[in-house]
């Protein structure tokens, strides 16, 4: 990973300071972003479809919130302050499994439940680190929060990129399961499909490709790219591969603005809110897309 | 029908039998409500066996408990006739999302094969898909989204897909609710061929005259057995006057 990924550096450096790609990328920490993103704006826009087909975006969103208790926890424990990862995914994971095992076992509908696990977990959150508050730099809080470029460490990458992978690999894999399990679970259970696991699994993906991305996009913002890029591609396509290229298209495109267009010119906006606006850019421009062409509203029936 | 278009039936020719499918003493109790009570009940193979009963009689549950989705007591036995074949199933309902982009073609492909959908099936997948949608009259509708069908036209995809792979034992959650005159014709032609293939038929339906046009045998259900036996010895007027006061005239 590491030669390859210097190498891939360096090249994109020497074209930068040729002038073939934008002047920010001959800074080595620019390239680090640009990868990380490169990484996780095709996985959250895969992966997206399946959250917006399941109905997910709330859970997303709050796996994304868990995240700033995960890191809370993590800097209490002294892991480092700038990937405290073994707290972010222990406690983020179980957050998604347990919610989705009460889910099952409360009765109560999911954007309740999701709601209840949402305030405990940020009540939780915003003790522990108000207890921090004497230890800390505030700036790391910021970073968490929004996402922060500047610190992408070669560890982060080789993180974000095994996660990456294994997602990618696992949506690919069980992608027609996921949406039949979606649309009838008996009709799904006939077939072979085995529907309560993939629930979890489900979960755990969503949770492990959040986590991974917090670095880039922030804890506040990450569950937006899960959502927003496949919203707006849902709006503009009529068969489901569009729907799932436009969405990893937007996702990455949204991404790549994000990171690059603050540095090109020099804007001090962190690089979650910047993505996430390039993001609700696409989406508002999709959605007028749809109003202005009567034949993307689909055929009456 | 278009002879161009390969079937999807005749992927196996030979005729075999279904199975047996045996309901031995099945209760089932969601909560405090006592749902079916020791039914008792059997399909004899390749034959097509109605149920029927009021609504909330627990015909669907009887199906849920079949395909191992409710916690049953007593006993539910598919006696296949040699290894093990194929169940097909047609629910009453899906649960999606109108708006959701998703052919026709995009849908059944995502049920039948294990490429992901958002790619095009491989050529093969194609023509079984289109095959089957021919059988229920849709192939020339497979590019069209899901969301935009008539709730008819949606029970045929619902039904095609029912017959991918081929079935040895069908079981049908009211197919008809929702089909108009072309659609319930096409599909009291797709019971005869599956029919004469030898497959098993397990019926959940709440129309009597077509119960009694095509069905072998019929269990009268509400949440006990109330009748088991050939559809013209069973449902006599009085007896479907009392089970179905509401809509007897229709039924009669």
């Amino acid at each position: 990973m590491s030669p390859w990924f210097d190498a891939f550096r360096e090249a994109v450096m020497a074209l930068a300071a040729e002038g073939y790609l934008p002047p920010s990328l001959a800074y080595g920490f620019a390239v680090n972003a640009l990868l990380a993103g490169l990484i996780a704006g095709p996985v959250l826009g895969g992966l997206g479809t399946l959250v917006v087909v399941k109905r997910h975006a709330f859970f997303s969103e709050a796996v994304g919130h868990a995240a700033l208790t995960g890191v809370a926890i993590g800097i209490l424990l002294g892991e480092p302050y700038t990937g405290p990862y073994g707290s972010l995914f222990g406690y983020c994971l179980i957050f998604g499994i347990a919610l989705n095992y009460l889910r099952n076992r409360t009765g109560l509908s999911a954007d309740t439940l999701i709601g209840v696990f949402l305030s405990m977990s940020l009540a939780l959150g915003a003790s522990i680190l108000l207890v921090l508050a004497g230890r800390i730099n505030i700036h790391i809080l910021e970073n968490v929060l929004f996402g922060s470029i500047l610190t992408v460490s070669g560890m982060d990458i080789a993180i974000l990129a095994g996660v990456g992978l294994m997602v990618l690999a696992l949506t690919v894999l069980f992608f027609n399961r996921f949406m039949v399990a979606s649309f009838n679970p008996t009709l799904a259970a006939v077939r072979g499909v085995p529907v309560k696991a993939l629930d979890y699994l489900f979960v755990m993906l969503v949770t492990v490709v959040t986590v991974a991305s917090v670095k880039i996009i922030g804890a506040i913002l990450v569950g937006a790219l899960l959502v927003i890029p496949a919203a707006a591609a849902r709006t503009v396509s009529g068969s489901l591969k569009g729907f799932f290229m436009f969405s990893v298209l937007f996702a990455l495109t949204a991404t790549i603005a994000g990171i690059l267009i603050p540095m090109e010119l020099d804007l001090p906006i962190p690089s979650g809110a910047a993505i996430i606006l390039s993001a609700g850019i696409i989406f508002l421009g999709c959605a007028a897309i749809r109003a202005a062409l009567p034949a993307l509203k689909g055929d009456a029936a | 029908m278009n002879a161009v278009i390969p079937q999807p039936v005749p992927a196996r020719t030979s005729i075999r039998s279904g199975p047996a499918v045996v309901f031995d003493g099945v209760s089932l109790v969601l909560g405090r409500t006592e749902v079916l009570c020791e039914v008792s009940l059997r399909a004899e193979p390749g034959k097509v066996h109605a149920v029927v009963g009021p609504n909330g009689g627990g015909k669907s549950s009887l199906i849920r408990c079949l395909l191992g989705q409710a916690p049953h007591a007593g006993s539910i036995a598919i006696d296949w006739p040699g290894e093990q074949g194929r169940i097909g199933y047609v629910p009453q309902a899906l649960e999606f999302d109108r708006g959701l982009p998703m052919t026709v073609m995009d849908f059944l492909a995502a049920l039948v094969a294990d490429r992901p959908a958002f790619l095009a099936p491989r050529p093969s997948v194609k023509v079984t898909i289109l095959a089957a949608l021919a059988e229920v009259g849709m192939e020339d509708k497979a590019g069209r989204r899901m969301g935009a069908l008539s709730g008819g036209e949606r029970q045929r995809v619902m039904m095609a897909q029912g017959l991918m792979p081929a079935p040895d034992l069908l079981v049908l959650d009211e197919p008809m609710a929702a089909l108009d005159e072309a659609g319930a014709k096409i599909f009291e032609r797709l019971i005869g061929t599956l029919k004469a293939r030898g497959t098993t038929i397990l019926w959940v339906e709440h129309d009597l005259a077509v119960v009694r046009r095509l069905a072998d045998r019929v269990t009268g259900l509400s949440r006990t057995l109330l009748f088991d036996g050939p559809p013209e010895a069973e449902l006599t007027p009085e007896r479907v006057l009392a089970l179905f006061s509401h809509r007897a005239g229709g039924a009669a």
